[in-house]
């Protein structure tokens, strides 16, 4: 590989040179045509990295395993420092909780009665496929996640994925067993979005900074920090009323959001697997829709 | 005499470790650690390994292999295809046209170099990224990477060398 000084190379080099310097430009012109292509979106391109994630995803998962294992015995030792502190507190947590409870499946099927008596349509059956975080975004220009879980496992383009506090984002990309998800922080982010208590409803944008843009309100909203922000299920992608965060900031020029998820223990999300009947089609989602209708029956 | 097959083997698994090296770093990369913010930030473990590769085996960390490392970490990371490749061969570029200044220098001229250049490549990445979406991007995460960069460049450019002397003294 090294450069042997020969006759023959003395002869050549400035032909070398020359080869390699137009090689350079070359690639640097390829690696600008691949940057329209991709603002092109063209299939080819989406394609080429579903199939690289496809291969990386596995090996991702075992280097991923071990840091999982350290944080996890790293936590371990932490909790075990306030134990006695946590368990009172959970035992009083729980206490409310059951309280909770009991009003929760008071509420639930008082709605149901209702429904009934109205003969509303019910939602249709939303069902969670558990994913493993194999990888992040590992720089400052996106805002993802990379799943183990693809097309066979039936995460589809567009699903919501979310973490046990609240929504987390979207399928972007699909590969046969990799996915990536669009983080709600993510500069081409977009959530139709209601606020709990006054329905009105808005886009959640994403913008690279840690808290996304509350927009297009109507113009007679009235917002306060704290307001509980949920999916409004506008568009049929996402299942309604899924919690995503509060209102953290108002200001003149915007409203900001700060997400219920906690983004450092994104460990395993859950995509969400949902079908308005008759929105999608069933050879583009095979399976989901007619899970869907069991519960429809 | 024509060396021997197991010779020639030999020789190019060896002169393959700064690409390998280099790909295992892109997928350290992305691994998720479970530190807040760290995901954003992540040091360009990428791109001072093709800094350092190129200073000092500029023909085992070549353009068309700068070119795929920036396909492949753009595939990782979800960055538009593209993007790390543009960078990674600029700053292969200027590291090779410099090459001379750093070769045989004491380790912190490398580390200024890398100082200056590191930070001529995230002003043209904030740049490009922000004239790719046509939208503002935060700047902070660009600077703050850089900056974790510069910090970390030392461990790895001792890392790089401890392989150079040990696995490349001959190819």
């Amino acid at each position: 590989m090294a450069p042997r000084q020969s006759s023959v190379f003395k002869l050549t080099w400035p032909l070398k040179t020359i080869l390699q310097r137009s090689a350079f430009l070359l690639l640097i012109s390829l690696a600008i045509a691949l940057l329209f292509l991709g603002k092109a979106n063209i299939g080819v391109v989406e394609r080429m990295r579903t199939a690289t994630t496809d291969v990386v995803a596995p090996i991702l998962a075992t280097i991923s395993q071990p840091v999982d294992a350290f944080h996890k015995a790293v936590g371990r030792v932490q909790k075990l420092t306030s134990l006695i502190e946590e368990n009172e507190r959970l035992r009083e947590e729980n206490a409310r909780l059951l309280k909770w409870q009991a009003v929760g499946r008071t509420l639930e099927q008082e709605n149901e009665n209702f429904r009934q008596l109205l003969n509303a349509l019910s939602d249709p059956l939303v069902l969670p496929i558990t994913a493993r975080v194999v990888g992040d975004n590992g720089g400052p220009f996106v805002r993802t996640l990379l799943l183990n879980a693809g097309r066979r496992d039936g995460v589809r383009v567009g699903q919501a994925v979310v973490a046990p506090l609240g929504l987390v984002g979207r399928i972007a990309e699909v590969g046969e067993r990799s996915a990536r998800v669009l983080l709600l922080t993510d500069l081409n982010s977009r959530i139709p979005v209601v606020m709990e208590k006054s329905r009105h409803k808005g886009i959640l944008v994403g913008d690279n900074s840690t808290s996304p843009i509350l927009d297009f309100l109507p113009t007679n909203a009235t917002v306060s920090a704290g307001d509980r922000i949920v999916t409004s299920g506008d568009g049929g992608m996402l299942p309604a009323g899924r919690p995503i965060g509060i209102v953290s900031s108002v200001t003149e020029r915007s409203i900001r959001v700060k997400a219920f998820a906690d983004w450092t223990r994104l460990e395993y999300v859950s995509v969400l697997r949902y079908d308005l009947p008759g929105m999608s089609n069933p050879d583009e989602n095979p399976g989901d829709l007619g899970e869907s209708r069991l519960d429809a029956k | 005499m024509s060396p021997t097959l197991a010779y020639q083997f030999n020789r190019f698994l060896r002169g393959s470790v700064p690409f390998a090296l280099t790909v295992l770093l892109a997928m350290m990369s992305v691994v998720p650690i479970g530190i807040s913010g760290y995901a954003n930030v992540t040091p360009a473990f990428v791109a001072i390994s093709v800094f350092y590769w190129s200073i000092h085996r500029p023909y085992l960390m070549n353009a068309p292999l700068c070119f795929l490392l920036g396909v492949i970490s753009d595939c990782l990371t979800g960055t538009p295809l593209g993007l790390s490749s543009l960078l990674l061969l600029l700053t292969h570029g200027i590291a090779l046209s410099q090459r001379r200044i750093f070769i045989g220098k004491s380790f912190f001229l490398t580390w200024f170099g890398y100082l200056l250049i590191g930070f001529i490549i995230a002003m043209l990445s904030w740049i490009i990224a922000c004239l790719y979406s046509l939208a503002y991007v935060p700047i902070a995460p660009i600077l703050a990477q850089y900056g974790l960069s510069l910090l970390v460049f030392p461990f790895f450019a001792w890392l790089f060398g401890l392989l150079q002397n040990n696995l490349l003294r001959l190819t």
